[in-house]
């Protein structure tokens, strides 16, 4: 697949911040992204569409970034889809949560457009999803 | 020659409108808990979620000040959630709502070096934060990173 056909799915309450990440990731060639404000929004997201990565943020209502993930991890038929924890949540605690239960990256902000571009990339060939 | 303030880059002011309203939100679960100290003290973890919101967003905006002021603040909430005495709570409440002005003028003041009062402000956080036993642990980059590949 190439960054073209992707469907990637963006989560954050701040709107802002969901309008500068969905340019950033369209400036990686990726064409299609959704955004939703909270994980309920998102879970009807993927009810309508297939979505190849999910970059989420954690402190969200309602619904946050690890519920999300664990909604999706264990109830969904997209169980397995690529996801990453972009957040300004940085306690070691709140961290080692978040790898234990299951994202695929974490990223903490600021982030910038070549931090995104570099854990995107790498983590969808390490899953195959970029080939 | 007017004296309007200078042009922000496209979304920037967005950014900023977002930022007074969550800063608004966070002085309204102040003011509860001041209300009803003891019986309002689990609204310390709403306001330390405000907090880490606006943190983040600041970062994201490159407003460092802000950010820094925010994380403070949101330690200072964690601890005052846990306070066991009244004083304790007084205590967290006062620097937050020191806090909040700041972080409300700097929004405001984006455009503006950081002064001295600011600074002073930062040492006094500093302090309460310290006296209740200093902020919780952080991860970096590189403990992320080692912990994603110790994972496989």
């Amino acid at each position: 697949m190439l960054p073209g056909d992707l469907n990637v799915l963006v989560i954050d309450d701040v709107q802002s911040l969901r309008v500068q990440l969905r340019e950033m990731i369209k400036a990686l060639g990726i064409k299609k992204v959704t955004v939703a404000a909270n994980g309920e929004e998102a879970k009807q997201a993927i009810e309508l569409e297939k979505y190849h990565l999910i970059v989420a943020d954690w402190c969200m209502a309602p619904t946050d970034g690890m519920e999300f993930l664990k909604y999706i991890r264990e109830h969904h038929e997209m169980a397995g889809v690529p996801f990453i924890m972009l957040t300004g949540e940085n306690t070691k605690e709140r961290v080692f949560k978040a790898i234990s239960e299951g994202v695929d990256g974490y990223l903490m902000k600021p982030v910038t457009p070549a931090q995104l571009q570099k854990t995107i990339y790498d983590l969808l060939l390490k899953k195959g999803v970029l080939g | 020659m007017t004296n309007s303030p200078p042009s922000l880059p496209s979304g920037y002011q967005d950014f900023l409108n977002e930022l007074t309203g969550f800063a608004l939100a966070a002085e309204e679960t102040l003011t509860k808990i001041e209300q009803d100290m003891e019986k309002n003290k689990n609204l310390f973890s709403f306001f330390s979620t405000k907090m880490l919101t606006i943190r983040g967003t600041a970062l994201q905006l490159g407003l460092s000040h802000v950010a820094h002021i925010a994380g403070l603040s949101e330690e200072i909430a964690v601890k005052g959630s846990s306070a066991q005495t009244r004083p304790q709570i007084r205590k967290c409440i006062g620097s937050l709502w020191d806090a909040m002005t700041t972080i409300k003028h700097l929004i405001i003041n984006h455009d503006q070096e950081t002064v001295e009062e600011q600074q002073i402000l930062i040492n006094r956080l500093d302090a309460t934060l310290k006296a209740f036993g200093g902020p919780r642990e952080t991860a970096s980059a590189a403990d992320i990173e080692a912990l994603l590949k110790a994972r496989g």
